[in-house]
């Protein structure tokens, strides 16, 4: 009778050795492949020992299949690999086996062999699924990678970039980087909730939208940065819109879908993220989707606005720069800003916040983006070494124009003659900046109109000439009339002079009266009137003007509006000046 | 000294005291402590050093808060005061000590940007 190599089997289990060894096949078990070839899962003796976790090499599927590898047979273990499981075991590919006995020739099993066993004892659609990912890698013949271990599927592992829609088995190792916040809604159809997330592996992104029972099934159990195991997710066409995440596909929770934590995630990266620089936003469509990382000079308080559809919500803003030395205002909502604390200038990353062209170009973070403080990331470092050296003392130029208030480093400051070297205005969009200048001349001709008196209408009206006045747009009559300011000025700083037109409120803050005052004073008495022009004149005030190109019957003309007029804050003017010598010095 | 009035006075503070003996000095510093006498008291800078100033006439009134005092660097250090000028804190804004040094470091680095001797002269 041919001698069984005893020992081999341990051998073969412990990886120190089993070449060559004489083996009888005691079992063989065809496997279905799913999507791939069948494969045959093998049980061999050595006389002392089986051991079921044998894989043929699909090359040698034949050999099973012609029934020449059948329990009972005698064979020869040519060549092999071992693959190794996290949990310790090993499973043998054959590669190369001779049958030197056929099954029908050998009376029975040899021996009272009994199962090798060392370690937990695994479900065995684990050992298949195992084998299956490396089966490629064994017929090659290279001794493959640690397997990662799919408890509870019967798939392989597969990178993210390899899901398509036309595959539904499979299951993929990532780590979450985003998660958005549970967004419900209630239509003609019904109600609903959702949410989504973003995963990472090596090999890409892919963003996960779970709905309804999804959402209870898996909202809570996911946490952003742990690694988890998915499957059974359906795959289809990405809705760029909504997502900054890679990928032509995105995929949604089925009730088949699973999701198991993953222990082992050291070689799953942290976060993909495309940060775009803050000077670059301008050069973005709006609506886009960005991932942008900066240091939270300055954050406001939590406000609390009523939205179109009459809800409540609660926002923060915050100001971010950039090693590009610009600034954009980002806006948070609802918990994100309560919970958002912007003290120490701490670093923030966001990905996938939304662009707009409120104000010029500003950020807002939206239920799908994920808001990170402080993130362990390079650039994050590399952006904090910076602001500590130098960033700190810069005060940033920002892309967003603040209503109201020019505190902090918000605001956009320019002398006169950077307006015409700079060209402000010539683009589609207006261009706003403030600038500290000198009133040199008021025009005092015309600067008075008869405006409507309604509450909310400030158009012109017309003299009936009869004690009436009408106006065009309330399309009504009125015995009397309210006096509105346009007043046109020239300012002027030490580079260059500007021609600017101020409106009601401002007007009457750089004359120092109101339009009503002043009109009477024209009617009855001018040199009164004169003098208060007179007394406005060679002021100095804090600007803040909006300037755009305007083209009339071919001859195309900046035009300057004044938005608002402040009296100049010498400290802060000061400390600007004193910043911006520095700087030039330094250059 | 009626020719300290007439003549360009630069803005310094302790630093650079020394570099200035016998000549005509403008100081502001923030009043520290007043002698019994009340012909000598302390004053601090905008970088929290102390020094010196000596009056002719012993002093009439309470002196507190932030002053300018002009005068004649003394060989020792000491300003010898011709006239000095009291910042009422109650009214206008508030002074701020520190923003004046960081200016007054500005004057001293870049005197080719601020001649105020020409200024003066012309």
């Amino acid at each position: 009778m041919t001698k069984l190599s005893e020992g081999a089997i341990e051998a073969l289990s412990n990886g120190t050795g089993g070449n060559d060894a004489v083996l009888q096949c005691v079992n063989i078990r065809k496997i279905d492949g799913g999507n791939g070839p069948a494969r045959f899962r093998v049980m061999m003796s050595d006389g002392r020992h089986t051991l079921s976790s044998f894989m043929l090499s699909t090359q040698l599927n034949i050999m099973a299949e012609e029934n020449r590898l059948a329990p009972n047979c005698i064979c020869v273990l040519k060549k092999h690999v071992t693959n190794m499981l996290k949990d310790g075991r090993r499973i043998v590919i054959i590669l190369e086996i001779d049958v030197i006995k056929p099954a029908e020739d050998v009376a029975g099993k040899i021996g009272e062999p009994t199962p090798y066993t060392e370690g937990k004892v695994v479900a065995s659609t684990l050992l298949i699924s195992t084998v299956i990912v490396h089966f490629s890698v064994a017929v090659v013949g290279k001794a493959p990678s640690a397997v990662p271990n799919t408890p509870g599927g019967t798939s392989k592992v597969v990178p993210i970039a390899s899901l398509n829609p036309y595959q539904s088995k499979w299951t993929i190792r990532a780590r979450v980087t985003n998660k958005s916040t549970i967004r419900t809604w209630s239509n003609s159809r019904g109600d609903g909730k959702l949410f989504s997330m973003e995963v990472v592996d090596e090999s890409g992104e892919i963003r996960v939208t779970g709905f309804n029972q999804e959402v209870d099934k898996f909202y809570t159990l996911i946490e952003v940065g742990k690694v988890y195991y998915i499957s059974k997710c359906s795959l289809k066409i990405a809705n760029k819109q909504y997502t900054s995440v890679k990928n032509d596909y995105e995929m949604t929770f089925s009730g088949e879908s699973t999701v198991i934590p993953c222990d082992d995630s050291c070689d799953v990266p942290m976060v993909q993220c495309d940060f775009v620089s803050i000077s670059d936003l301008e050069n973005r469509d709006k609506d886009a989707i960005i991932d942008v990382i900066g240091v939270c000079k300055s954050v406001e308080e939590v406000t609390r606005i009523t939205t179109k559809s009459n809800r409540e919500v609660t926002k923060r803003t915050l100001s971010l720069m950039d090693m590009s030395g610009k600034v954009v205002t980002v806006t948070l909502w609802g918990e994100e800003a309560e919970k958002f604390d912007g003290s120490g200038q701490p670093i923030v990353a966001i990905k996938g916040a939304k662009l707009s062209d409120f104000g010029g170009r500003s950020l807002s973070a939206s239920f799908n983006s994920t808001l990170m403080i402080n993130p362990d990331i390079p650039e994050a470092y590399k952006l904090r070494g910076w602001y500590d050296k130098e960033g700190h003392a810069m005060d940033g130029q920002s892309l967003t124009e603040l209503k109201g208030g020019s505190g902090g480093g918000n605001t956009n400051w320019k002398a006169l003659s950077d307006v015409k070297t700079e060209h402000l205005g010539h683009g589609d969009k207006a261009d706003y900046y403030t600038c500290i200048a000198t009133i040199v001349y008021l025009r005092k001709e015309n600067c008075l109109y008869q405006a409507c008196p309604s509450q909310d209408c400030n158009k012109k009206v017309v003299d009936q000439q009869n004690g009436m006045y009408r106006c065009e747009k309330c399309d009504k009559e009125f015995p009397n009339f309210k006096y509105r300011l346009i007043l046109s000025a020239n300012i002027a700083d030490y580079g260059d002079n500007q021609w600017v037109t101020c409106f009601q409120e401002s007007a009457e803050a750089i004359l120092g009266q109101n339009a009503a005052y002043l009109g009477q004073l024209k009617d009855s008495n001018e040199t009164a009137f004169d003098e208060i022009f007179q007394q406005a004149n060679f002021n100095t005030f804090v600007f803040r003007n909006r300037v755009k190109l305007e083209t009339y019957n071919d001859e195309s003309r900046i035009k300057a509006t004044v938005m608002d007029v402040k009296p100049v804050d010498h400290k802060d003017y000061s400390k600007r000046l004193i910043m911006n010598i520095r700087k030039l010095a330094a250059q | 000294m009626a020719g300290v009035v007439d003549v360009p006075k630069p803005r310094i503070n302790c630093s650079m005291l020394l570099q200035h003996i016998s000549r005509p000095v403008c100081f502001v510093g923030r009043v520290e402590k007043v002698h019994p006498t009340g012909k000598t008291f302390t004053v601090s800078d905008g970088e929290g050093k102390i020094a010196t100033v000596e009056l002719n006439e012993p002093l009439e009134e309470e002196l507190s808060g932030i002053v300018e005092v002009i005068g004649i660097v003394s060989t020792k250090g000491v300003i010898m005061a011709s006239m000095y000028n009291m910042l009422r804190e109650d009214k206008g804004i508030l002074f701020d000590l520190d923003l004046y040094n960081e200016a007054l470091k500005v004057i001293h680095d870049f005197p080719q940007h601020y001649p105020f001797q020409v200024a003066s002269s012309g």
